[in-house]
């Protein structure tokens, strides 16, 4: 059974080379299209081509995935939000244009928004939790979790 | 070049390599280096050891639509206190899982993974999440839309292989 149908929809169809390339990447996102190339026994404006085709596509994007601690980043938020009074996903998109806010889901579950946020220290807890979010129009009820240990965190799967 | 502050640890070349490389992971070491005035040399050194630090990682994500449009699922555990950090590497080891987090507040471990219907989901928390020793409650809400995500900043808990 399909929990989400609607938004499902087909999928590029991939060759055996298109994936060959994801696979060069996935160990090492900066290889040149002429490493690949010859891996590959194709020419690299052929490699150039596919990258191309498929980040048009949306089907893949080779990112530079910087760690928290390399923006200072030391207090990570896990925060589940309810919502009273006015519709969810207008309170989500106004939670999204926080900047510490990095990842905004609607959730079907005991809260209706979940949040993952970044901040430098703990004094800006504070501002953010009680100025900030709680002040947005419909923000009625907040639960933080401040993470302790990131033991793994790996999302290669993204909305492209 | 002002010093950078004592608890950074990257400095204002460093900031400046990951900001462009932010914009484009496939960027060239020689147009970083142009953009930067610095020697080519100098950008591959820099990427290289913040590499080996941990500090940035470049690889490849694909579309929700290529893996069947599945839905993130967030579980919420509530544990035995002196059972959390065992659990948190008993739940990495579960290949579905994706995230694990240990949590002060709400709940003892937050964990995520991308499930394509229900019944995989259910058999994962009631066969395998649920027994674990240590386990109390597990509360499960799964994601209906996603509104924002930022793929470029992350934890990054391993390090790569170098193709």
């Amino acid at each position: 059974m399909q929990i989400r149908s609607g938004r499902t929809m087909t999928p590029p169809a991939l060759d055996g080379l298109d994936t060959n390339i994801i696979e060069i990447l996935r160990t090492n996102g900066r290889a040149t299209n002429q490493e690949i190339a010859e891996r590959l026994s194709v020419t690299a404006a052929t490699v150039s081509a596919r990258l191309q085709k498929m980040e048009d596509a949306r089907v893949m994007r080779v990112v530079a995935v910087t760690d928290f601690s390399a923006y200072d980043y030391n207090v990570i938020i896990a925060l589940g939000v309810q919502v009273q009074g006015r519709d969810v996903e207008a309170v989500a998109r106004d939670l999204a244009d926080l900047r510490e806010v990095l990842s905004v889901n609607i959730m079907s579950g005991s809260h209706d928004i979940e949040l993952l946020v970044a901040l430098h220290d703990f004094a800006e807890v504070q501002q953010l939790l009680f100025a900030h979010i709680a002040d947005i129009d419909g923000v009625s009820h907040i639960s933080p979790g401040v993470a302790v240990d990131m033991v793994k965190f790996e999302f290669n799967v993204v909305p492209l | 070049m002002t010093a950078p502050a004592p608890t950074s640890r990257l400095d204002q070349l460093d900031h400046g390599i990951v900001e462009r490389l932010a914009r484009d992971a496939r960027i060239s070491n020689r147009a970083i280096a142009a953009e930067l005035g610095v020697t080519e040399g100098t950008i591959r050194t820099r990427i290289k050891r913040l590499q080996n630090e941990g500090l940035i990682q470049f690889t490849v994500v694909t579309d929700f639509r290529m893996a069947g449009s599945p839905n993130l699922c967030m579980l919420g555990i509530d544990a035995d206190p002196s059972h959390v950090e065992e659990l948190a590497r008993s739940l990495s080891d579960i290949p579905e899982i994706t995230c694990v987090i240990s949590l002060l507040g709400r709940y003892s471990l937050l964990i995520m993974g991308l499930f394509n219907n229900l019944e995989q989901l259910n058999d994962l928390v009631v066969q395998r999440i649920r027994p674990l020793p240590g386990v109390q409650r597990v509360e499960t809400s799964i994601s209906v839309h996603n509104v924002k995500y930022e793929a470029g900043i992350a934890k990054i808990t391993r390090k790569q292989g170098e193709g």
